[in-house]
């Protein structure tokens, strides 16, 4: 009877679990996790705190006893593992329990990144990511005592934090360390006609800033201190300047890490028999051919099953990583695929605006590099595996289908050309 | 027993019974901006050759065996129907995120703006479990919609060519 460990119960963790039930109903399944929680998806966070969704919506398998008995597991709730001992398959918890495995799935994924600057650890400063920070932000918004609020990082969660203030009427500024913000994403061009929606509706933009320090004031007040010399104050800050794959309770020696554990198709790290999924694993990204840490939902879950179904002697294959991203925030949606930093000079760039759609698009030769699209959330399905067919078959012209979903759509004939659909296969 | 939809295009001339079919059985409230689950194409592409292909389609969820949209649902909004085989949900915890639109390659699902929640072609799942014909196949005068069970479709040659394009764009399910 085969016993696998699962460290870390998010979506990657939930969905390994399942992967290795479905393929063998007798396996032993221990779980690790270090809340007491059922899997818990990070982006529902503001959405619970702006009331779109019950607590129990964040989390969407149930709770831990439900998954437990669904998934048939031994479940070791709070208990977080702080040692893994990769050439005996072995692992210890902070309670001091060792145990030994026939293969291990690390999925512990990944926590907010805060800078360690002066009063980072302030009353009033905390990200978004945990239970815990969904239910202070909501505590906090619904206390009627914020009167202004502070975003340090234009991020995906960021912008939904600030849309919760900007929802209840409550001043909020949206600070970036870089000056373009999402410039891993977005074209400056798509970035402007964004934040400008965003000013439009009352947030106000500061780019190009380096938060230094913050300070609290007898008030309870918080002023933040930009390298600059700028001073911004507010009641609450919130930081979301991005995420790090939770690998503290690793040696870097015994296994092999760049931006998260590497991970071959079939989910397997460097060290035969240990495993690794979702937001702390970088995977293989088909547009690029290496291996990056794309922290998305879809990818835990896709990810976390393929490692399942391995580990418990079936035969998966994860398609592989992209860099996609769909914004929604204060009514405007923006989808980026591919990467903008990828296109060249010499290459070919597409550009279309009316009053409800704006394309921008790199290509160069065959190669698409990006496409980010305002206004057109349901077709960004169809877009993206546009994209991906230019990667995989880029001789291959769009289906039928596609083609006359963009048109219908309002995509122009010119976009569709540009995607490489010109012609019928 | 599992369902799937066929389409026959040449006997489809986009004449939009199909959607009327759908809007009635879903209370589609068209004139308020609402989407229909159907969508059906005339329209004109250009070939390889030169020449121009005139297109009559119909086209709704797929329902994928292996749909892209259940996972990438965020709230767990959507699931496979055992019995038909057809993909549901129930958007009671939907936000509205629309991260099911961006992983399904066909358009499928669609933003109701009323509710500010994700909706799509259920397959008529209801109707289906009650012995009926979804309602854009009992609207399709032509014969160009069907809903026939898995295991016969399986085994015409539409079938196969069906579970190859299927395969290609990896939404069938592990073996």
């Amino acid at each position: 009877m085969k016993k696998v460990a699962i460290l870390g119960f998010g979506a990657a963790g939930y969905h390994g679990a399942q992967g290795v039930r479905m393929t063998d109903a007798e396996a032993v399944i221990d779980v690790y996790t270090d809340t007491a929680f059922g899997p818990h998806n990070p982006m529902l966070t503001t959405y619970y705190a702006k009331n779109a969704l019950p607590y129990q919506g964040m989390f969407p398998y149930g709770s831990l006893e439900e998954v437990q008995e669904r998934l048939n597991l031994q479940v070791f709730r709070a208990s977080p593992v702080a040692e893994l001992k990769t050439a005996e398959k072995a692992i210890r918890t902070a309670g001091g329990r060792t145990a030994w495995y026939d293969s291990i799935l690390i999925a512990t994924g990944a926590s907010a990144f805060v800078p360690k600057i002066p009063g980072a650890g302030l009353p009033g400063v905390f990200s978004m990511r945990t239970e815990a920070d969904a239910r202070y932000l909501k505590e906090r918004l619904e206390s009627g005592a914020v009167r202004s609020g502070l975003v340090v990082g234009i991020s995906w969660s960021g912008i939904k934090v600030a849309e919760n203030f900007a929802q209840r009427g409550i001043p909020c500024t949206l600070m970036n360390r870089s000056a373009q913000a999402f410039s891993h994403a977005l074209f400056p061009e798509t970035a402007e006609r964004v934040l400008a929606h965003f000013q439009e509706r009352g947030l106000q933009i500061s780019l190009g800033k380096t938060l230094q320090r913050i300070e609290q004031g007898a008030d309870g007040g918080l002023s933040a201190f930009t390298r600059d010399g700028q001073q911004l104050t507010a009641d609450i800050i919130v930081m979301t300047s991005g995420i790090r794959p939770n690998l503290d309770f690793l040696s870097t020696e015994d296994i092999c890490t760049e931006g998260g554990l590497l991970v071959d198709p079939h989910m397997e790290t460097c060290v035969p028999g240990i495993y690794a999924a979702g937001d702390c694993c970088a995977a293989y990204d088909i547009f690029t051919g290496t291996q990056k840490n794309i922290a998305l939902w879809m990818n835990s879950v896709e990810q976390g099953r393929v490692a399942g179904v391995n580990m418990a002697g079936g035969s998966a294959r994860f398609r592989g990583n992209l860099p996609v991203s769909l914004g929604h925030c204060l009514g405007l949606d923006f989808l980026s695929v591919g990467d903008p930093s990828a296109a060249v000079p010499t290459g070919r760039v597409y550009e279309y605006a009316d009053k409800q759609l704006y394309i921008r698009a790199a290509r160069n030769g065959r190669k698409l590099h990006c496409i980010n699209v305002i206004g057109a959330a349901e077709c960004s399905g169809a877009i993206k595996n546009a994209f991906i067919k230019s990667i995989e078959a880029p001789d291959a012209a769009l289906s039928i289908q596609t083609a006359c979903l963009l048109r219908s759509q309002g995509f122009p004939d010119d976009f569709i050309k540009f995607l490489g659909g010109k012609h019928l296969d | 027993m599992k369902y799937v939809f066929t389409f026959d295009e040449d006997r489809c001339s986009a004449c939009g019974a199909c959607r009327m079919g759908c809007i009635d059985q879903n209370d589609i409230d068209i004139e308020s901006g609402e989407s229909c689950f159907r969508r059906t194409y005339e329209d004109e592409i250009e070939l390889k050759d030169g020449g121009l292909y005139c297109v009559y389609l119909s086209a709704a969820c797929m329902h994928c065996e292996n749909a892209p949209c259940i996972d990438a649902c965020p709230a767990g909004c959507i699931k496979k129907d055992q019995e038909t085989g057809f993909t549901v949900y129930d958007n009671t915890n939907c936000i509205g995120c629309k991260s099911c639109a961006l992983a399904c390659p066909f358009g499928a699902p669609v933003f109701r703006k009323s509710d500010g929640k994700m909706v799509k072609c259920d397959g008529c799942n209801i109707r289906v479990k009650n012995g009926l014909k979804p309602a854009c196949v009992r609207a399709c005068s032509f014969g160009a919609l069907d809903c026939v069970a898995e295991a016969d479709f399986n085994a015409s040659e539409g079938g196969k060519a069906c579970s190859q394009l299927l395969k290609n764009l990896g939404l069938q399910k592990y073996s």
